[in-house]
């Protein structure tokens, strides 16, 4: 099964998120931290697909971004940002530092769904 | 500057309590999915907004925090310079008031950009593919 990981700081975010993707027939793994997923993807984790949080503490979405593209394996992983903005200056900073999409919170379940089988090419 | 004392005092207070909110909101919803999963039961659209609007009130109250630091950090710098010297009282004024006017603007910013979909003009926002 493709493994999607979620990286939120809320841990209400990724109850909302496991949920929802619960009957997808994906792995999910899930971090509150972004810097110890990436400490795993350093090690060798190789995700199929990636839904991160922009503001998060320590190290946010974007900083988390540029040093996802500096590992070889995850040079073009799927990437899409989950977070509560939404100005354009950011979507656009995100694009070009390879982001797939941008999604608002909250999120409708059903939107969600459709983007990670849209990313994953999962049978609809 | 025994009114400066109490002002810290009082916005000390209020940061205690939203902390205290944010603990306490996230608290319930995790209990309220816990619940969900170990029942396996079905997540619908109000519920996941409902889940979702915790992290939004936590960003939110976070900011509000944040200003007060700031709040506090230029009342304790307008509190030693007047202290040490009365003539750069009103001179300490006018720059309390500026740095006040900053962190009200980059609060106000802040509520807006935490509001995710809540806000007026994002409440039609699609997920967006580049």
């Amino acid at each position: 099964m493709p493994l999607v990981i979620f990286i939120d700081d809320s841990e209400t975010a990724l109850a909302s998120t496991r949920m929802v993707t619960a009957s997808m027939p994906i792995e999910v793994k899930q971090y509150t931290e972004a810097q110890v997923a990436l400490a795993e993807i350093k090690a060798g984790m190789t995700p199929d697909l990636i839904i991160t949080d922009l503001n998060m503490p320590v190290m946010n979405g974007f900083e988390f971004l540029k040093a996802l593209r500096d590992v070889p394996a995850t040079k073009r992983t799927p990437t899409l940002m989950l977070t509560t903005e939404a100005k354009a200056e950011l979507k656009q900073q995100g694009k070009a530092l390879g982001l797939t999409g941008w999604i608002v919170k909250p999120f409708n379940p059903q939107q969600l769904k459709q983007a990670i089988t849209r990313v994953l090419r999962l049978p609809a | 500057m025994i009114m400066f004392d109490s002002i810290e005092e009082l916005l000390t207070h209020i940061q205690s309590v939203q902390l205290d909110v944010i603990e306490l909101s996230g608290d319930s919803l995790l209990k309220m999915s816990a619940f969900m999963e170990e029942n396996s039961l079905e997540i619908d659209e109000n519920i996941s907004t409902a889940l979702q609007y915790q992290d939004i009130i936590t960003q939110q109250l976070t900011a509000t925090n944040e200003a007060i630091e700031s709040m506090k950090k230029s009342m304790a710098v307008f509190t030693h310079a007047y202290k040490n010297d009365e003539g750069l009282a009103a001179e300490s004024m006018v720059k309390l008031q500026e740095k006040l006017s900053d962190t009200l603007a980059e609060a106000r910013d802040k509520k807006s950009r935490f509001s995710g979909k809540n806000a007026p003009e994002q409440a039609d926002e699609e997920i967006e593919f580049f």
